[in-house]
């Protein structure tokens, strides 16, 4: 192994060469030198920098109750169908403000997954992998932290505010954690300095010395990972500014609706605002096993109305187009009604949805047959879905990165983006 | 007469007799099998690890600290030439060893989460675990006391293993199975494995020998409940095919119990007209008619089970060597090669022949030249392939904090003002005066003590912003105390800091810079400052 890399950090040459790698300044600049430090490429960064807002429906929202209605069959619920902005298209009455944002998004109503209960379903929805006892792997998060974050930013490249999922950064290392921050966005315990500024510097010059008077003699890519960690703790310190909204919320309550997601989703737009690259914001407890209608009734009109919102926002501050906006959660539920007017967990044939950075909107993607039971027509795998992501922010899904000595595939060998869903 | 000196003298030495005198020492063996790997694969092996970084090593790995202030100078300023030997000795007869292998053992088999319902109060089984250790129990009379599970939780410990599987049978044999014999069921359990030998079949089969066992609740002892492991005579697994095959509704087929790639389990027949019981809370269950867990429990810990020696060896090997012979030490299916076979297969026979006596494999790791080596290599690797320089790994929780408590003396204030409270220790008080939810929450992960460090961001905010500074107390004992009090010159006390905290003196270019720093001002809070940052750096972070 070269010295100067470690072995996350490889890319696929063959990605580079297509130039759809989009790349942030550092961590590639540093392994692939002079490649790709030229001005051009650095233009090229700059232009192509894109942020993805996860909006995870964690426990599996219903297709049923929102975007794939089956009225008047067996399997159909009890809401009622609303007509939307893009004329033939019908969402759930429980969803007024989406019907007016439809032509904004890409519904694809035939994902069918292979993880079908919730630790193995919120680790595939998250990673585009199975769980697997040889390779931990990354969570998109971390991978759209790693090609489209930047180095030495003071904010984190991949936040997470209340919301699931551990595989975290799994082999691409400690560098793309993602930050937890908690349920109204405020930060974790611990994150402001007791000293003040110039304590604070001082001792932060005398450690620098040590650290540095320990790498002239010693190579260990732990010490390594530890100080870029510290260094980056160090840096939250002075954008902690940026997770006070408090004010800000007083003036958007209205545009995303007054409820704990609604802030949520506003501090997601901050940080894309404020460069951050990835955002997943989490909204529970969607595993309706009894009492499936009033669960969404319950949850879904706050979760819609500030879906929308943020939608609107983002359009209006010129960031949707270079912000992708993903809602799923990690299955789907059945369609048959049970015996406590519950629906079980289903991924044969579910519904999640995309928008902006350059999807196609008021489109909807592929069919579930009459009853809602199998995909009729286009079905969408998870490794699908991911390469679409992917595609959408720029990287090559068949991009490597090493697992061990193992090269790995940003999305799994063999997915397919769903091309229809670009304009 | 001749034969009685020479075992006496063996017996002092620490030897154990069964090995006969011409045979090479097992240390000097694994020196050969991985100068050898060197040779063919190119490499150039690191220096020798100066005594600073031996000690400190091992001291982490065997006591699960760092050493004091004055162990250190005595170790460094001590010329005599067996000094490794006789630390080596010392610490592997220290009482806190016995505690550091009972908390590795404690995350081996629970983890921090642990499945079931109680398995987090775990005193009972911490303390009966400490209590193996110390004695140097054999590690199969250990394994096969926890998985025939006697008595209960609280008062014998070892029951509340399975407490963690409460009618889990699938979810026991995988534990069992990936814990104590090195592989990894769990594919099998769905459908059979596209790529090592195993089938469903192999799975339900192992399954089958615990399908019958219940927890049950027989009493309280202080603030925790006894639980014990019943085993009805009845009862079975059922198979109902490949997962994907599965249709709602479909009755299963019963598996009988059968060894792994082994024979099927000889059972006698129930009595005519025997009746099922009923386990009551309160009372032991009583013993089945023939228990089916005994007879895995035996099968599984037998010197000629073709995974239980193999896997210990392995373990244990990655404890002190960072990576596994086979990697990781949880999956060693049959497909992987090891990547030194011959020596994996002497390392185990020597233990078979050792009576599985971990002390003594400990002391063998820990004596050769290879443990012995710098971790300053050609790479960063923090866990060698070929062990050509010596792993890094983070310190555990435990360790993190016993250490900083050496390190700062708040241990010994501490225990000068505990013996005037006479309050009763539990096992979170050890993290005095750090609160263990953070500590666990920030340091709890990897538990495996290898270098697979995620640590994020996160305990940097803990480290820069939390609670270390309750540590840095100011009474007789403490590190500052000795500082402050100290007449020594500036450089000898820069000196007792780096010993302190990095059992090792200071540079040059380090004594001036620090000196510097304190100097400035006579405030308290720069040697406190001087303190945090030896505390928090990467050389104190990981045992390298």
């Amino acid at each position: 192994m070269p010295p100067t890399c470690s072995r996350s950090e490889h890319l696929s040459r063959r990605a580079l060469f297509k130039g759809t790698l989009a790349t942030a300044a550092g961590g590639v600049v540093m392994n692939f030198g002079g490649l790709t430090s030229s001005a051009a490429l650095a233009e090229e960064v700059k232009r192509e920098k894109k942020h993805c807002i996860l909006l995870w429906m964690n426990g599996g929202i219903s297709q049923f109750e929102t975007f794939d209605m089956k009225v008047g069959r067996p399997t159909g619920g009890v809401f009622r169908p609303i007509s939307t902005n893009v004329p033939g298209t019908q969402v759930c009455e429980l969803m007024p403000k989406m019907a007016q944002q439809m032509d904004k998004i890409a519904v694809i109503r035939s994902m069918r997954t292979s993880e079908v209960d919730h630790p193995g379903g919120i680790y595939l929805m998250h990673t585009g992998y199975r769980p697997s006892a040889n390779v931990r792997f990354p969570e998109v998060g971390a991978i759209v932290a790693k090609y489209h974050g930047s180095e030495g930013s003071d904010l984190p490249n991949f936040v997470k505010v209340s919301t699931q999922g551990d595989a975290g950064a799994g082999f691409l290392g400690p560098k793309y954690l993602p930050f937890g921050v908690g349920s109204r966005g405020e930060l974790p315990t611990f994150s402001a300095s007791p000293h003040d500024p110039a304590h604070e510097l001082r001792r932060h010059e005398l450690r620098s010395f040590l650290e540095d008077e320990y790498v002239r003699t010693r190579k260990s890519d732990l010490v390594r990972m530890h100080r870029e960690s510290y260094e980056a703790a160090r840096r939250l310190n002075k954008a902690r500014e940026v997770f006070k909204i408090d004010a800000e919320w007083e003036q958007h309550r209205e545009l995303y609706g007054d409820s704990a997601f609604g802030r949520r989703c506003l501090l997601a737009r901050k940080l894309v605002e404020s460069g951050v690259p990835f955002i997943e914001v989490g909204q529970s407890s969607y595993d309706s096993h009894a009492d499936n209608f009033a669960w969404h009734k319950g949850l879904a009109p706050p979760m819609e109305h500030a879906w929308a919102g943020l939608l609107v926002d983002l359009q209006q501050r010129g960031l949707l187009e270079k912000t992708l906006v993903v809602w799923a959660g990690e299955i789907g539920r059945t369609p048959k009604i049970n015996n406590r007017a519950g629906r079980d967990h289903y991924v044969r044939s579910w519904t999640t949805a995309l928008a902006g950075c350059g999807i196609k909107g008021g489109v909807v993607y592929g069919e579930s047959d009459a009853d809602g039971v199998e995909v009729k027509d286009k079905p969408v795998t998870e490794g699908d879905f991911f390469a679409t992501i992917y595609h959408a922010l720029s990287l090559d899904p068949k991009a490597e990165n090493l697992a061990g000595v193992r090269p790995v595939p940003l999305a799994p060998f063999g997915s397919k983006v769903v091309s229809d869903l670009f304009g | 007469m001749l034969h009685l000196r020479i075992s006496v003298l063996a017996v002092l030495c620490g030897w154990v007799v069964t090995v006969s005198a011409d045979e090479p020492r097992l240390r000097d063996r694994i020196d050969e099998s991985v100068a050898s790997a060197w040779q063919r694969e190119k490499l150039t092996p690191a220096a020798p690890a100066t005594d600073s970084e031996f000690l400190r090593r091992v001291s982490l790995d065997l006591v699960g600290t760092i050493p004091t202030h004055d162990e250190a100078v005595a170790f460094l300023d001590d010329v005599s030439p067996g000094k490794r030997d006789a630390l080596i000795e010392r610490l592997l007869a220290d009482p806190r060893h016995a505690q550091h292998r009972a908390d590795l053992w404690d995350l081996i088999l629970f983890g921090r989460n642990p499945p079931g319902y109680d398995t987090d109060k775990r005193d009972g089984f911490q303390s009966w675990l400490c209590e193996q250790f110390a004695n140097n129990v054999p590690y199969d009379v250990l394994a096969r006391t926890i998985l025939k599970a006697e008595g209960n939780s609280a008062e014998q410990g070892a029951p509340l293993f399975f407490v963690q599987y409460r009618n889990q049978p699938e979810d026991c044999n995988e534990a069992i199975t990936q814990t104590f014999l090195g592989i990894q069921l769990q594919c099998a359990r769905c459908h059979d494995h596209p790529f090592e030998p195993w089938t469903q079949q192999d799975f339900f089969g192992m399954a089958a020998f615990l399908a019958r066992l219940e927890v049950v609740q027989v009493g309280k002892k202080d603030e925790l409940t006894m639980w014990a492991i019943g085993e009805k005579s009845t009862g079975d697994v059922l198979f109902t095919g490949p997962a994907a095959k599965q249709t709602p509704g479909k009755k299963g087929e019963p598996v009988k119990p059968k060894f792994l790639h082994g024979e099927p389990l000889v059972e006698p027949a129930l009595p005519d007209g025997f009746k099922e019981v009923k386990f009551e809370n309160n009372k032991p269950p009583p013993a089945p008619q023939f228990s089916r867990k005994d007879q895995l429990a035996e099968w599984i810990t037998k010197p000629d089970n073709p995974y239980f020696a193999r896997a210990i060896t392995n373990r244990i090997w990655s404890q002190f060597f960072g990576r596994g012979l086979v990697h990781p030490v949880d999956n060693m299916s049959p497909s992987k090669t090891p990547t030194h076979p011959e020596l994996l297969d002497e390392l185990t026979k020597q233990l078979i022949a050792h009576q599985f006596d971990l002390r003594w494999l400990t002391r063998e790791l820990v004596s050769s030249r290879a443990y012995q080596l710098s971790s300053n290599g050609a790479t960063g690797e923090p866990m060698p392939n070929w062990f050509e320089h010596a792993r890094s790994r983070p310190l555990s929780a435990e360790e993190l904090v016993a250490s900083w408590r050496v390190a700062t003396g708040f241990d010994v204030v501490d225990a000068a003002k505990e013996k005037k409270d006479e309050k009763k220790p539990n096992s979170k008080s050890r993290f005095k005066p750090l609160q263990w939810e953070y500590v666990i929450r920030f340091f709890g992960q990897p538990n495996n003590g290898t270098g697979d460090f995620q640590g994020g961001l996160q305990e940097h905010l803990y480290l820069n912003n939390g609670q270390l500074g309750s540590l840095l107390v100011n009474g007789q004992g403490s590190l500052i105390d000795a500082i402050a009090k100290s007449d020594a010159s500036p450089e000898e006390r820069i000196d007792r800091l780096f010993l302190s905290l990095l059992t090792r003196r200071a540079t040059d270019a380090e004594k001036q810079r620090f000196t510097e720093y304190l100097a400035a001002d006579k405030n308290q809070d720069r040697l406190r400052d001087a303190i945090w940052v030896l505390m928090t750096c990467g050389e104190f972070r990981f045992n390298h």
